[in-house]
């Protein structure tokens, strides 16, 4: 086999396992709250401090309960990250910049087109612009909004991840969360905890890239969108260093081949705390494309070797990206009893790298929808009104077609997204298409060299500070009897080390997983395990 | 069954450890607390005791600074009935302070147990259990690993070098847990809510310096690049004389 | 003063050889060393103690004392202290050491420098070393309670011979009976020790080529008297060859034993990231070049089948 498309290896979404009738036995507690938001990131928790507030303010009590899988505030948050301060001034109006979470205003700034031994110094594009943005750790900022939301009451429960939606007749109605403390064979043992239901009159999912359940909602409503959403992979690590680093820095070109789209970032979040990063389109044709491999590549760089030399890796993690933009939005993001937040909803703008502050004002905005609906019954299609007319659409649709111009290359692409940012997104016009990143056909190259000094993907997963229990139940759903060319793809695709191609077959090393889900854009479907699984990020 | 634990608020065992400005402390930058692992059992055993009993109270103490709230706030999520939090900005270096200061809020009211982990993962100093239970006069088994209570009396199984010790002791009585005990609950979603509403107080208090006094906290010596030791079988006597007198592990 | 108490330890009468380290670490501190244990009656062994540094060697003894009895021993102990004015007292942080020098700690009214990797006398102090999370960082210590009361940790104070009179004698004691007593020290069920907690870890990866052959780990793990578990890697118990009880953590669970020995475990980084807190890696594997050896602390080359059964030899020659 020379040739293959992933999608033909992937299981379907288990739509059945995913939309539960409320009332269906199997749940430990049941728990009733007015409002109900699935994922402890910042469209979530902006969400809830901008209902707390509106309650608040209104004298009204409203009982919010806001999900998070990870065991505490912020360990599954990952970004790069350089921040527009805007949505914390709308959701924060008494307070100052200096009081928000960042580290430090973005002064110097450089874009460079890297070849294997140069650099070629880029004008800085206009859609990359950061003066006036901050410099911040995602960890952080979730770690000082949880705090924000629990002064307010809001109730934060972590550790539970919501595994199943509960609907009646075409309403969402809440969540059923995962159960915790099964065996490797998937049964209870005495000290775990069965599921959970919790209900409200609406839930907001705000679950992140590729989240589980706004999948089952759109699947299930049969809300489509233009395009398919597409991914990236971002693999991200954070330097002690003993060289300080006064600039951001992106970076195009080597080490990805030209038929990948993607780049490097170089933030420094103190002068000698410096996070980098790789982010790759997960539409990559080379079955053999390994995105931590690559990252490994790009450290031995002129421009990053004298950077990091002395200094100490201290973390590492890995996330997808939701990159479709415009035309990959749900047609609708608000439905009966449900509204999809951030990432899940797909508001990244990526010419901008930018999405944490779209993902809060979309928060903000399903607030004040969702308070209307509880006080007034108004529509929750409000919140979709709100966004649309908001400039989270306009900064969408201006680079509606930017990042898919790049399916035709990176110099074609180049050029048309040079165009395109001339001309405001006018020309070239129209709607590029885009296929699902499963159903780009993958091909075989020749094998690399191994990279000395590499970090290993399994050193790699011990610096997420992932310690998930070694006999949890794998929660990776593969087809059986996966090829050796498709299992050794799946082995590149993950940064995490979870599959192995062995002459048994594939072997899933499912603990070492880091819920970047890109095994669920491109091989074994991702289902939530127990709380507390995966990563345990500080300060990513 | 009127039960006290006493649980103490520590770094995450993952937690790379860094050492402050003043070369005295742990910078604490970044760093996740956690409850300490040993003082989850003793949350867990505190439970199921007033479970079987059918009523009585469980109280968790803490000295700390005011973020132990959180800490307090776990126990109470897993069923705790009230809180304590003794606050102190600095844990004094000295176990004896520690123990003096849980021993008199402990004097204040009676009761059947008073539990303990065996030791805080930060400082494994292993020893304020027992300390308080001389200062109060009271009876006292550490590193319980197995209890069966009968009344007022119980046994209790505790590990040592080569078998496990039975011991018989008298109720009321200070018993510190080691792992093997039971299995720690996961706090239920009520739980972690009725939690907020649970009776918290905090007491501010001051630590005593004690005759212990930090000179320095320092990183551990360089792990020193390893060798091989040789071929073969042959070299095995060099491999067992270097665990020895150099890795000192043997 | 500056004679040093040096508490050692019995077993069914016949001195535990953790005594000779308590004895050696109290040496350290220079002037006399007197030694004490509690014991029913005469214990065996003690006539070697002045070998090791000790000018006098006390037994104290009580009929309640054949096991050990918390309270009544505390009491000998603090009842000692008291009318000496020693210097210091010194314990071994075994389980019973753990369990005994606090108490006596209170009755003296301090608490103990506990589980200490170094002691020495500096500038008229006492100036500890212990280590701290997880041995993630060491702890330097100035002691000023008279007399201080030290516990050393197990392994680190290896026995000097350093002959002194050891000039023996027994005083009989009158303690209040304990309300704690020991009923009886019984066998650790064989098997249960769980790979977690164990100090000595032996893992076996795919290179032992079939599950038979996990004997050979097992008969080195027995060596070890107790103290050691014999893990698998996880692609041994994917493959059924081990239980999943004795899977050694591949994902950085808070494993941390004195000693791990990677026995045909090649690349296997993957199997000993959680380990990388282990105190010693030792790495046995037929591949030179194996990626192992990189982070091993002691590799030998060869033929496993070869080489552990000497090592397990040598072992028991050690603990015998």
């Amino acid at each position: 086999m020379a040739e293959f498309i992933p999608a033909r290896y992937q299981p379907a979404l288990p739509l059945d396992k995913l939309i539960l009738q409320d009332g269906a036995p199997g749940a430990g507690d049941r728990m009733d709250l007015d409002v109900l938001i699935v994922g402890a990131g910042p469209a979530g928790l902006a969400c809830a401090i901008e209902l707390a507030r509106l309650a608040k303010a209104d004298g009204t009590e409203l009982n919010i309960g806001v999900l998070e899988k990870a065991e505490a505030l912020g360990e599954h948050a990952l970004s790069g990250a350089v921040v527009n301060p805007r949505a914390f001034r709308e959701l924060f109006p008494d307070l100052k910049d200096s009081d928000f979470p960042f580290r430090a205003p973005v002064r110097k700034e450089a874009v460079y087109l890297l070849t294997a031994g140069g650099k070629w110094r880029l004008p800085t594009p206009p859609s990359m612009r950061n003066h006036g943005n901050h410099i911040a750790s995602l960890c952080e900022i979730v770690r000082w909004l949880g705090t924000k939301a629990e002064e307010l009451g809001v109730n934060l429960f972590t550790g539970f991840p919501a595994a199943q939606l509960l609907v009646r007749d075409s309403g969402v109605v809440g969540v059923r969360t995962a159960p915790a403390g099964l065996d490797r064979a998937g049964k209870p043992t005495p000290g775990g905890t069965p599921p959970n239901d919790l209900v409200a009159k609406v839930t907001a999912l705000a679950e992140g890239t590729r989240g589980l359940l706004a999948q089952a909602w759109c699947q299930w409503q049969k809300v489509p969108s233009e395009n398919p959403q597409i991914f990236a992979l971002g693999v991200k690590e954070l330097w002690e260093t003993k060289q300080p680093l006064d600039r951001i820095i992106h970076t195009l070109g080597w080490p990805l081949p030209t038929d990948a789209f993607g780049g490097s970032f170089v933030y420094p979040l103190e002068p000698n705390l410096v996070a980098l990063g790789l982010v790759v389109g997960l539409d990559y044709r080379d079955v053999g494309l390994d995105v931590h491999v690559l990252l490994q590549r790009f450290k031995q760089h002129p421009l990053l070797k004298p950077l990091l030399a002395g200094g100490e890796m201290v973390e590492w993690g890995a996330k997808t990206i939701p990159e479709g933009g415009f035309y990959s939005l749900p047609e609708r993001r608000s439905g009966n009893g449900v509204l999809l937040l951030g990432d899940a909803a797909g508001f990244v703008d990526v010419p901008s790298l930018k999405g944490i502050h779209y993902a809060m004002h979309s928060g903000i905005f399903a607030a004040r929808a969702i308070f209307q609906n509880l006080k007034s019954g108004a529509s929750l299609a409000e919140y979709d009104r709100q966004v649309d007319a908001s400039y989270v659409r306009a900064d969408l649709y201006r680079t509606r077609n930017m990042r898919l111009a790049f399916r035709d290359g990176f110099y074609l692409g180049g050029l048309q997204a040079g165009l395109m940012t001339l001309t405001g997104g006018r020309f070239p016009g129209g709607k590029y298409r885009m296929h699902a990143d499963a159903e780009v056909p993958r091909r075989s190259s020749a094998a690399e060299p191994p990279l000395a000094g590499a970090v290993s993907k399994v050193d790699a997963v011990f610096k997420s500070g992932n310690s998930t229990r070694d006999t949890i139940p794998s929660h990776l759903v593969a087809k059986p009897d996966v090829p050796e060319l498709v299992a050794r793809f799946y082995s590149h695709m993950c940064p995490a080390g979870v599959y192995e191609a062995t002459e048994n077959g594939l072997r899933i090393n499912a603990p070492n997983c880091v819920d970047c889900k890109a095994t669920d854009v491109l091989g074994p479907r991702w289902t939530p395990r127990e709380g507390g699984s995966g990563p345990k990020y500080k300060r990513m | 069954m009127q039960i006290a634990v006493c649980i103490k608020r520590v770094p995450d065992s993952e937690t790379r450890v860094k050492i402050a400005a003043d070369a005295k402390s742990l910078d604490e930058a970044g760093v996740k607390f956690v409850m300490n692992p040993y003082d989850e059992f003793a949350v867990e055993e505190a439970l199921q005791r007033k479970e079987k009993a059918g009523s009585g109270e469980v109280a968790v103490i803490c000295l700390g600074p005011a973020a132990a709230q959180e800490t307090i706030r776990t126990a109470l999520a897993m069923g705790a009935d009230r809180g304590v939090l003794l606050q102190a900005d600095k844990i004094p270096a000295d176990p004896f302070e520690a123990a003096r200061l849980i021993a008199g809020e402990l004097q204040a009211a009676s009761w059947d147990l008073i539990l303990f982990g065996r030791m805080a993962i930060d400082d494994y100093n292993h020893q304020v259990g027992p300390l308080v239970a001389e200062l109060l006069g009271m009876p006292c088994v550490t590193a319980v690993s197995h209890l069966d209570i009968d009344g007022a009396k119980g046994v209790a199984e505790r590990e040592i070098e080569g078998g496990i010790e039975v011991v018989d002791f008298p109720l009321p009585a200070v018993l510190t847990a080691d792992k093997g005990l039971n299995e720690p609950r996961y706090p239920a979603l009520k739980g972690i809510m009725a939690a907020k509403k649970k009776p918290l107080e905090v007491k501010p208090v001051q630590p005593g310096t004690g005759s212990l006094e930090v000179v320095a906290l320092m990183p551990p010596p360089e792990r020193k690049e390893g060798k091989i030791v040789g071929e073969g079988a042959g070299a095995v006597g060099e491999l067992v004389r270097l665990l020895r007198e150099e890795a000192k592990v043997l | 003063m500056t004679t040093i108490l040096a508490v050692l330890e019995q077993r069914d009468g016949v001195l535990r050889k953790i005594s000779h380290e308590v004895v050696t670490g109290a040496a350290r501190l220079g002037g006399a060393v007197e030694a004490v244990v509690c014991a029913a009656g005469p214990v065996q062994g003690i006539d070697r103690v002045g070998a090791y540094g000790a000018d006098q060697v006390i037994t104290l003894t009580n009929p309640a004392f054949a096991k050990y009895a918390p309270e009544g021993y505390a009491q000998a102990l603090a009842d000692r202290a008291k009318q000496g004015g020693y210097r210091a007292i010194v314990f071994s942080a075994s389980a019973t050491g753990k369990d005994l020098a606090p108490r006596v700690a209170a009755k003296l009214g301090v608490g103990v420098a506990a589980d200490l990797t170094d002691l020495a006398n500096d500038d008229g102090g006492l100036v500890v070393t212990r280590p701290v999370y997880a041995g993630k960082a060491l702890l330097k210590v100035k002691v000023m309670s008279q007399p201080a009361v030290l516990s050393l940790r197990p392994n680190v104070f290896t026995p000097v011979e350093r002959p002194k009179a050891g000039a023996a004698d027994t005083i009989a004691v009158h303690v209040p009976a304990g309300r704690v007593t020991v009923r009886e020290i019984k066998a650790a069920p064989a098997g249960t020790l769980d790979v977690a907690e164990a100090q000595v870890i032996i893992s076996g990866g795919r290179g032992l080529k079939e599950p038979a052959n996990f004997k050979v780990l097992e008969e080195l793990a027995r060596a070890f008297g107790g103290q050691a578990a014999v893990g698998a890697s996880r692609a041994v118990v994917d493959a059924g060859w081990r239980a999943h009880a004795d899977q050694v953590g591949q994902t950085g669970k808070t494993v941390s034993p004195s000693l791990y020995i990677a026995v045909g475990i090649s690349g296997a980084i993957q199997h000993l990231a959680g380990m990388r807190t282990s105190k010693v890696i030792v790495a046995i594997n037929k591949d030179k070049d194996a990626p192992i050896f990189k982070i091993a602390d002691y590799g030998v080359v060869g033929d496993l089948f070869e080489i552990v059964p000497r090592l397990t030899e040598e072992i028991r020659k050690l603990h015998g």
